[in-house]
């Protein structure tokens, strides 16, 4: 009896032992796309080792599609053009395109297609200049109660180099809350002009993962990585008058904009309105009002939308858009740069097109 | 109420660090389907459907996200803002489809109570029936939300 019950238990090993090695080998053979070529914008290929995504193995050759979602398929920011080899749209991608995109057929998520056999892609040249950075934090600065300035130093002598107005990715490391790391976008407040550091400024967010391991955990000395620049929301080359509105981190890359704006130099008349709720929510107040020193036509407007009796506030109150009328001297040569909330960009853009502003000169970087 | 593969699969998804840094269970110990069947009873004993609160959820925000900051008063009652932050957060049911950072924040002035949701809140109520579990950051009783709602 008990030789039967141990042939039986040696019978059934084996077999789980052979098919557990046909599974191997499976895995080993079928799924073995070798070495696949993959052609960008038919200008420049790259060879990558087939089975992961478009979006990681362009990321193994130092090539950075945008990603908040670290390739989960649910932020759509790696959007790209596959115009062959990249097999069916699939269900989990499907959710994420539009109706336009759909059709077209070739618009693809990154994060979500294969690479299984040789591909041709398009992307926008900028994304070249997108790469990975080593960084250190050379300083922490409390500017409000929920709002700090984060100053990163590169590593190893490395350097960025980006426009005024664009954004990074930065990645949290694990913290005893969080043992997995994720991606978010910020934009850059620091200069375009120092190459070798840059700035963020970033907003503490309620059950946010990577606002909780800035504002909680992270310190002076820590290594970070982050991989940028980002964006098509940068100051245009013109002599037309502008209107900046951001409030909160938004200011971000209106400061990068203005800072870079005192070095090139500019005779353009800007102001800027900074909405704000109350006092404790103005930041970097001083510094902006002596750019009006700085700037032969500059004006720095912060508005307090319920300012606190005890603020024995003095400036502007209400919303900005009441005060446009006052300072657009000639809609048909002015442009606005706005940043902040969805809500806030329609509010304002609406009221800077009533006051005739072209929407096409109406540049935004929305939260939303 | 054993819990399927897939219902699994989106409990661990709705779990602290998944999607947000608090998850969506709080302390609850309760199989998914229970948390859902025991809020879907709740709020048909007062007569209303989980797709009524969603609505009226969603009619609070869009009145309040039309705004350009601040709050703005609704029927004379309702004190309502909505806070947005950048980013969008997927659905823990894993369908596609991403839903704003935004917390509204509503005050029933008359009855004096005061509740927040998310837009992801909306959603899982309206799609999944999901009030999140008891302890959870963004957990909604449904018989606080008729109260303040209506």
């Amino acid at each position: 009896m008990i030789f039967v019950i141990l042939k039986d238990i040696a019978i059934l090993s084996a077999i789980s032992t052979i098919l557990a090695l046909v599974m191997v080998l499976a895995q080993r053979w079928l799924s073995n796309y070798g070495t696949c070529k993959i052609d960008i914008n038919g200008k420049r290929d790259v060879s990558v080792i087939g089975g992961s995504s478009l979006l990681s193995s362009l990321s193994e050759k130092q090539i950075f599609l945008p990603s908040a979602c670290g390739g989960r398929g649910s932020c759509a920011a790696c959007k790209c053009k596959v115009l062959s080899g990249g097999g069916p749209v699939l269900p989990t991608e499907r959710p994420l395109l539009s109706k336009e995109e759909l059709s077209a057929g070739n618009i693809r998520l990154a994060c979500q297609v294969k690479v299984k056999s040789d591909i041709s892609i398009e992307i926008p040249s900028s994304i070249f200049n997108i790469r990975r950075y080593h960084a250190t934090i050379a300083e922490i600065i409390d500017y409000t109660y929920d709002i700090k300035g984060i100053t990163f130093k590169f590593d190893d002598g490395e350097k960025i180099d980006f426009l005024a107005g664009q954004y990074v990715q930065l990645e949290t490391e694990p913290y005893p809350e969080m043992k997995q790391r994720v991606v978010r976008a910020y934009s850059i407040s620091s200069k375009p002009e120092i190459n070798d550091a840059l700035q963020l400024i970033i907003r503490y967010v309620p059950d946010g993962i990577c606002t909780t391991w800035v504002h909680k955990y992270l310190k002076v000395g820590d290594k970070v990585s982050l991989t940028g620049p980002y964006g098509d929301f940068y100051l245009r080359e013109t002599d037309a008058d502008i209107i900046f509105v951001a409030g909160g981190s938004g200011k971000a890359p209106i400061k990068s904009i203005l800072e870079h704006l005192q070095i090139v130099g500019t005779t353009r008349k800007m102001t800027y309105f900074f909405g704000a709720r109350t006092v404790r929510d103005l930041y970097l107040t001083d510094e902006f009002k002596a750019l009006e020193d700085v700037f032969p036509d500059f004006k720095y407007e912060p508005v307090l939308s319920q300012p606190d009796p005890n603020d024995n506030w003095s400036g502007k109150t209400g919303f900005v858009m009441p005060y446009f009328k006052e300072t657009i001297r000639d809609p048909k040569n002015t442009e606005a740069y706005l940043c902040g909330s969805p809500g806030m960009i329609n509010a304002v853009t609406k009221a800077l097109m009533e006051n005739g502003l072209a929407k096409e000169k109406i540049y935004y970087d929305s939260f939303g | 109420m054993k819990e399927t593969p897939q219902e699994l699969r989106v409990r661990k998804r709705m779990l602290p660090g998944a999607i947000t840094l608090n998850g969506f269970i709080g302390k609850d110990k309760r199989s998914l389907n229970t948390i859902i069947a025991a809020d879907e009873q709740e709020l048909e004993a007062l007569g209303f459907s989980p797709e009524d609160i969603a609505d009226r959820m969603q009619y609070f925000t869009d009145a309040s996200f039309s705004t350009f900051d601040g709050f703005i008063v609704i029927d004379g009652i309702y004190k309502v803002e909505t806070e947005v932050v950048r980013g969008k957060l997927p659905c823990p049911y894993a369908h596609g489809g991403l839903y704003r950072k935004a917390v509204t924040k509503i005050t029933n002035t008359e009855k004096n109570i005061s509740l927040s949701w998310t837009s992801l809140n909306i959603h899982l109520i309206k799609d999944h029936h999901f009030f999140e579990g008891k302890g959870s950051m963004y957990r909604l009783e449904p018989s606080i939300l008729v109260k303040a709602l209506y």
